[in-house]
């Protein structure tokens, strides 16, 4: 049973008088511990796709089930419950929050959830301890590199430990030296952790580090070249605008 | 909620200019509806006070300012014997100011033992022997006495009226607190006055089951024909007649209580719409990694309301501590309205702060709340 269901998502959003249509019946399926890289030309929709799995968008039409919750049928309020739950997000540009401590923005999510605080502390310490740093819990992002800062995020995203791990560009904004630790960093929570992630890149090699790469090519979804097989033998497609 | 309490006030903190400028504008404007509500407290105080109904004061008919009122003191004996009358006292009322005045000083010379028995006032200096046995003694109220500078022993001349300080006292009523109590005889004889035989009005109390109405027309009718006629009210329709002009200034200065209000709410809606505006991708953050969107309007509604009551509790004490240590007043035609802070005033005052806060922070914290977290993502 996959973890990660997507069945001929539409999403559609008005620009004037026109309509665009960024994905046009797609669908995908991702396994428990899977790694998936989602790469593509800009504006072919792969950010789109993941925000929708991120349940942080609302498709306009098809369906979306992970770990067995359709989310499209879920209000604001469910949803964000959910997101709590069950997604780790890694933003592009950290965007952590300025005026919290390391320590404080990697415990963001843990409030959230029932749990105590002395579990949030070890929860907290773990996670610092993964992206190795301890010893910058009490620094404020303003205090940090971007690759510390990125670090943060990533620690923040799998603090709770959720079910599926979600990177929009996670190295977009970092010099080579860095997004290689953070790449390394990336597998190590997919293969150590056994966390589910999906990552959106226009980086190749960023890319050629996931177990499955998944494009977006010609408005179709394509992995190792070939049209992505899919559950109820659909054929995935996507129309970039 | 009480999880992200840390982050609402570190969020303060962040832009603690902008936070400070608005707690402190906040205390300022409370400060003002406060001290505005005390006037009409002290208003208040005089036309409903306990006494207000049910003491009779008789005036010369047609007069106004104190000065003018000029009584036969005899009178007394008449009205003494009307049915229903308790007691009556012959006060002598001179004032150096008619006119509406934050310094009008008011005597009332009236005889020891009257102002003994009726009116509930407690010596905190000197000696009430002392002011009974010396023609020129005086007794001062605490609040003339911090304002003038007076203590036991001064000497302390207006106009033609010198007298000495015997005691300071504080009454349970805050605008003779502002009072100077003489000899009714010492200012009948003061310099410059021939008004022996004479009084400025009389104060008539009543017995429990007497109607007052009744009465002041009975003391009028007995006076018509008279050398002076009188006009006679209840104590509160006195001091509401006599400071009407005033009354409708302080009905109108009511109003600037409310703009004060809407000072508040402007205030703290600006500056929680900056802070919102500021965090629209902050706020699209933590809805990403879990808060619900009422959460969000929660953090913001926090910030709003401690702007606000931070700010309202500091104007409130502000006008308590001005209003209970300065013994402000306003007096005119000899009578004074004290402007009296009180529990209910600052409750009032705090109330207001609380919920301008909310409905300050209502709209901002909606529109933070329903944003759109990847349009808003991508905000700068």
């Amino acid at each position: 049973m996959p973890l990660v269901e997507v069945h001929n998502v539409v999403k559609e959003y008005a620009n004037g008088e026109e309509t665009i249509r960024p994905l046009d019946g797609v669908s995908l399926t991702v396994d428990q511990g899977d790694y998936v890289s989602l790469m593509g030309a800009s504006g072919s929709g792969k950010s789109t796709l993941l925000n929708l799995i991120a349940g942080i968008d609302q498709a306009t039409s098809g369906e979306i089930v992970v770990a067995d919750t359709d989310i499209t049928k879920l209000s604001r309020g469910k949803l964000a419950d959910w997101r709590a739950r069950h997604i780790g997000y890694v933003f592009q540009t950290h965007n952590l929050i300025p005026v919290l401590t390391a320590y404080e923005n990697v415990e963001l999510p843990l409030l959230l959830l029932p749990m105590s605080s002395a579990e949030r502390r070890k929860r907290v310490g773990i996670a610092m301890e993964a992206v190795d740093l301890t010893s910058r819990a009490s620094h404020y992002p303003r205090q940090m590199s971007g690759g510390q800062e990125q670090r943060v995020g990533i620690a923040r995203a799998i603090v709770a430990n959720p079910t599926v791990v979600v990177a929009d560009e996670p190295t977009g904004s970092l010099d080579d030296e860095t997004t290689e630790q953070i790449l390394t960093l990336l597998s190590r929570i997919n293969t150590e952790l056994g966390m589910t992630l999906l990552m959106v890149t226009h980086d190749a090699d960023a890319g050629s580090r996931a177990r499955r790469k998944i494009r977006l090519e010609r408005g179709r979804l394509l992995e190792n070249g070939k049209p992505v097989s899919l559950v109820k033998g659909q054929t995935a497609q996507l129309h970039t605008a | 909620m009480h999880k992200f309490i840390p982050y609402v006030f570190k969020s303060l903190w962040r832009h603690r200019a902008r936070t400070l400028l608005t707690v402190s504008g906040t205390a300022v404007a409370l400060l003002v509806f406060c001290f505005i509500g005390g006037v009409q407290q002290g208003m208040l105080a005089l036309t409903a006070g306990e006494d207000a109904g049910r003491t009779l004061i008789v005036f010369q008919e047609n007069r106004f300012c104190p000065q003018s009122s000029r009584l036969p003191q005899d009178y007394e004996s008449t009205i003494a014997k009307l049915p229903g009358v308790q007691a009556v006292a012959p006060i002598k009322v001179f004032t150096n100011n008619c006119r509406a005045s934050l310094d009008a000083v008011v005597f009332q010379g009236i005889e020891p033992e009257k102002m003994k028995a009726w009116r509930d006032v407690n010596l905190e200096s000197g000696n009430w022997n002392s002011f009974a046995s010396q023609d020129d003694a005086a007794l001062i109220g605490v609040d003339l006495a911090a304002r003038r500078n007076l203590s036991v022993g001064d000497k302390f001349t207006i106009g033609d009226v010198s007298v000495l300080v015997q005691g300071v006292f504080r009454s349970t009523s805050a605008a003779e607190n502002s009072l100077i109590y003489t000899h009714l005889d010492f200012l009948q004889r003061a310099r410059g006055a021939n008004d022996v035989g004479t009084v400025t009005q009389l104060e008539v109390h009543l017995t429990d089951s007497a109607d007052p109405d009744a009465i002041a027309k009975q003391i009028d009718q007995e006076f018509r024909n008279g050398p002076v006629g009188t006009t006679t009210r209840t104590k509160g329709m006195f001091q509401a007649d006599t400071l009407a002009d005033l009354a409708e200034l302080i009905g109108f200065v009511h109003w600037l209580g409310y703009a004060c209000v809407g000072l508040v709410l402007s205030l703290v809606a600006t500056t929680t719409v900056m802070s919102v505006q500021d965090r629209i991708k902050e706020h699209a953050v933590l809805q990403t990694l879990g808060l619900r969107p009422l959460l969000v309007l929660g953090l913001v509604l926090t910030e709003s309301l401690l702007l606000s009551t931070l700010g309202g509790i500091l104007g409130v004490a502000g006008s308590v501590l001005l209003l209970s240590s300065a013994g402000m007043s306003i007096a005119a035609e000899g009578v004074t309205i004290a402007f009296e802070p009180s529990l209910t005033l600052a409750i009032q005052g705090v109330l207001v702060a609380v919920v301008v806060g909310i409905l300050a922070g209502l709209a901002p914290g909606w529109h933070a709340s329903r944003t759109e977290i990847v349009s808003a993502l991508r905000h700068a």
